[in-house]
């Protein structure tokens, strides 16, 4: 696709930092999902607490990413397609930033269970958070190659990870009825679980404003109520 | 175009021919006119001269005649200048002019003849004056017009600018010629270097013409040589060049000024695996979401200090790769280019790891029967020798650890001595199931004991390729693993089956399997998938290891088939007795 020139290289190159900066982004919360997953099966207190303090470096360039985008509001007043992708691009930091939060969340709830016994071997667990880092992958790469295919995909991970969700729920409630003393450790895998789930949503938030920024078309509400 | 110097030269000569012709036509003319006026000018004043010899009475009497005879008008003129005959007016009368000062009759005075061309009023022409004087006084004079004399040359004037006009064609037909003989090598060479110009570097110009022109045209043929030659090398040089940087197993990416993707190779296709058509143009992080080689790249930007770094990259596949980021040579300063070498070091790495996972596992087998050894060897020496029934407790727990160690060694031994290509096997013709049942003799206390069934399906199956003992030791070691990780009342199940050029011998059990992805790692030494279970249980864990080498040794083939919860069955694969090395 042609890439569109503008009048000033200056310019040119400041829509760019954004478009990296949220490509840096996603590349830190995929890395922190990678590391929880790891934590999580390797049973690493140390990870997980080196997860924890590197999300203060999400929300950093979060911030960052918000001013680039209102100064260049406010300085260049872009139309049309640079509009969109500015107005996209806060709204894109947003999820990622709270993905970014859960993430850390997350590690917080693995040094808990790593002082707990395990009562199973995780197996939906690591498949969430691959199925999650795939999807926040999938939408920044539908953003780099303007596919709009690829965000489409990522809206059908999404039903995957709700259903693997699910199916953590019920399995866990079967422990927790047959077995008290697994309730503690049940509640937290639970609370992963769903904290995984709702990153995926994120993911898929980001994916509809990637197809927004592409062709201008909202697809943000329409499919919540198909999926009801 | 041929047209425009021939066209310019022929013009040229055309005009100068024109130019010819008008001047000498116009000089020859004059030149005659001048010549003829003289001579009949000369004629006339002759003619006068003899009229003169006469008496001036004589003259006047007889001038009617005289006149006809000279062919011109005649005038007798007196010393004073009176008019005192005249053939051409009828009678004297007053009227006429005094004629002394006529410049030929003054001329005649002073020099003894004159001549005069004048145009007269009376017969409206130009008149050929010529007098001399009489010996007596006066003049006499003869006039012609002048018309008569040039006449001649107004009757030549056409032929004579036809014939020069037919000499001028004939030189400018010759002159074009050989114009034409010399320039048509020049718009030759010129359409020549015209296809040159083009592109077209082929072919080579002849000219025969030595000179000037034949050596503009040996110069161009070599500087056309000269030229192919330079291109073929250049071209050559990139050829070298391209196939280098398309060949090379290393990912090459360059990245231009403002820092976005301008070249990839195929070995970095290769690495990202079917991402690379599109990414040309984009920025590294863009292409690749490393957030370390971004902060790397943005590092190299501002010192321009040559930069290494190890990355990983997630994707469908995990990799690590060693990065060299350097500037590339030439270029200005705004037009700095950077370029980057990817080095797949995956595999280094995962070997890396095994052996750190060795060294570790080791440090671990070995100190964990040693620490035991010394604790009651210590106290022994303490005083807890002193109690005999005490004192032989602690020595037989001494000894078994010793015998745990030992055995650990042997392992490791064998292990080395395959990795050494040391081991030597003796093949023979073996029977699977005689085999089956010696090892089964050794397994099956310990199952019994456990509560494991062993169950039993061998068909007939041809003989084996083994070596004896080694055999032995790859089934005890299978089959004791089957009972030791089958929970009381599994079935360890054993089934053989010729198939594929070879003997497959499976034994299934019901414990409790091992999960998908950890069984590549299972050949390895040390490598234990429970590992808290697994070393309960004893062992060294460098039995699969052992055996998966002394397969291989074999020609066969270990394969492991599991799944979590589902049990286990471990196939390995003999090669016949018959079939040749």
């Amino acid at each position: 696709m042609e890439r569109i020139r503008h009048t000033s290289a200056e310019y040119e190159r400041e829509l760019q930092e954004i478009k990296d900066g949220l490509l840096y982004l996603g590349a830190l919360t995929e890395k922190a999902l990678e590391q929880g997953s790891r934590a999580l099966l390797d049973r690493d207190s140390e990870l997980a607490r080196k997860i924890m303090a590197e999300d203060d470096q999400v929300d950093r360039i979060d911030v960052e990413i918000e001013e680039k985008c209102i100064r260049l509001l406010a300085l260049r007043q872009p139309a049309a397609r640079d509009l969109r992708f500015i107005t996209t691009a806060i709204k894109i930091t947003g999820h990622l930033e709270r993905i970014g939060d859960m993430a850390a969340n997350i590690a917080e709830k693995i040094l808990i269970l790593n002082g707990l016994p395990q009562i199973k071997p995780y197996m939906d667990l690591p498949r969430m958070f691959e199925g999650v880092r795939g999807m926040i992958r999938q939408s920044l790469d539908a953003m780099v190659y303007e596919d709009v295919a690829r965000a489409q995909r990522v809206r059908e991970e999404d039903t995957v990870i709700d259903r693997l969700n699910d199916q953590i729920f019920r399995e866990l409630l079967t422990f927790m009825l047959e077995d008290p003393h697994k309730i503690p450790v049940s509640l937290y895998v639970m609370q992963i679980s769903k904290s995984l789930e709702r990153i995926a949503d994120h993911a898929e938030g980001i994916a509809d404003m990637v197809v927004y920024m592409i062709t201008g078309k909202s697809v943000r509400h329409k499919a919540g109520a198909e999926k009801r | 175009m041929r047209g425009r110097l021939f066209g310019r030269l022929a013009v040229a000569f055309v005009a100068v021919g024109v130019l010819v012709v008008a001047l000498a036509g116009l000089l020859v003319e004059r030149q005659l006119r001048t010549g003829l006026t003289a001579w009949i000018a000369a004629e006339l004043v002759a003619k006068a001269e003899i009229i003169a010899q006469m008496p001036a009475a004589r003259i006047g009497s007889q001038a009617p005649l005289l006149a006809k005879s000279a062919g011109a008008r005649l005038t007798l003129i007196d010393a004073a200048g009176r008019v005192t005959a005249d053939t051409d007016i009828g009678a004297l009368n007053e009227g006429i002019e005094n004629h002394l000062h006529r410049s030929e009759v003054q001329e005649a005075r002073l020099r003894g003849r004159g001549t005069a061309i004048r145009y007269s009023q009376t017969e409206k022409m130009n008149f050929l004056y010529a007098a001399i004087p009489l010996a007596e006084g006066g003049y006499v004079r003869l006039a012609r017009p002048l018309k008569e004399a040039t006449g001649s040359i107004d009757e030549i004037r056409l032929p004579l600018f036809w014939d020069l006009v037919l000499v001028v064609c004939l030189v400018l037909v010759l002159a074009l010629f050989f114009t034409f003989r010399a320039v048509s090598p020049i718009g030759r060479l010129a359409a020549f270097t015209d296809r040159i110009r083009q592109g077209d570097l082929t072919g080579m110009i002849r000219v025969e013409s030595r000179g000037e022109i034949g050596r503009l045209a040996a110069n161009i043929n070599g500087i056309i040589a000269v030229l192919q030659e330079k291109i073929r090398a250049a071209d050559e040089k990139r050829r070298q060049l391209e196939s280098v940087f398309a060949g090379m197993s290393e990912g090459l990416v360059v990245l231009d000024a403002a820092g976005r993707i301008e070249t990839v190779n195929r070995g970095m296709a290769a690495l990202l695996s079917g991402c690379c058509g599109e990414a040309v143009g984009k920025t590294l992080l863009e292409a690749l979401r490393s957030t370390p080689l971004h902060d790397a790249w943005e590092a190299f930007r501002r010192t321009g200090e040559t930069t290494c770094l190890e990355i990983g990259l997630s994707g469908e596949r995990a990799l690590v790769l060693d990065v060299t980021i350097s500037a590339v040579p030439g270029g200005s300063d705004r037009e700095r280019k950077t370029l980057l070498v990817f080095h797949d070091v995956t595999r280094l790495k995962q070997l890396e790891r095994v052996r750190t996972d060795f060294v570790a596992n080791v440090t671990h087998e070995i100190r964990t029967p040693l620490t035991a050894i010394i604790g009651f060897v210590e106290t022994l020496l303490q005083g807890a020798a002193a109690d005999p029934e005490r004192a032989r407790a602690f020595l037989e727990t001494i000894q078994a650890n010793a015998q745990r160690l030992n055995r650990l060694v042997d392992d490791l031994l064998i292990l080395s001595g395959f990795e050494l290509g040391e081991m030597t096997l003796s093949p023979e013709a073996v029977d699977l199931a005689g085999a089956l049942d010696q090892a089964l003799a050794v397994v099956s206390p310990a199952a019994v004991r456990k509560g494991v069934r062993i169950v039993k399906d061998l068909p007939a199956v041809p003989p084996v390729r083994a070596d004896r003992d080694r055999l032995a030791q790859v089934l005890l070691n299978v089959l004791d693993n089957a009972v030791k990780f089958t929970p009381t009342g599994g079935t360890v199940t054993l089934a053989a089956a010729a198939e594929g050029g070879g003997v497959t011998l499976r034994v299934s059990d019901t414990g409790q399997g091992i999960p998908r992805n950890e069984i590549p790692r299972l050949g390895e030494r040390f490598y234990r998938a429970d590992k808290a279970r697994s070393r309960e249980l004893g062992g060294t864990g460098l039995g699969l290891s052992i055996v998966k080498h002394l397969m291989k040794a074999h020609g066969g083939t270990l394969a492991i088939d599991s799944a979590l919860g589902q049990g286990t069955t471990v196939s390995l694969r003999f090669p016949l007795w018959e079939a040749a090395p």
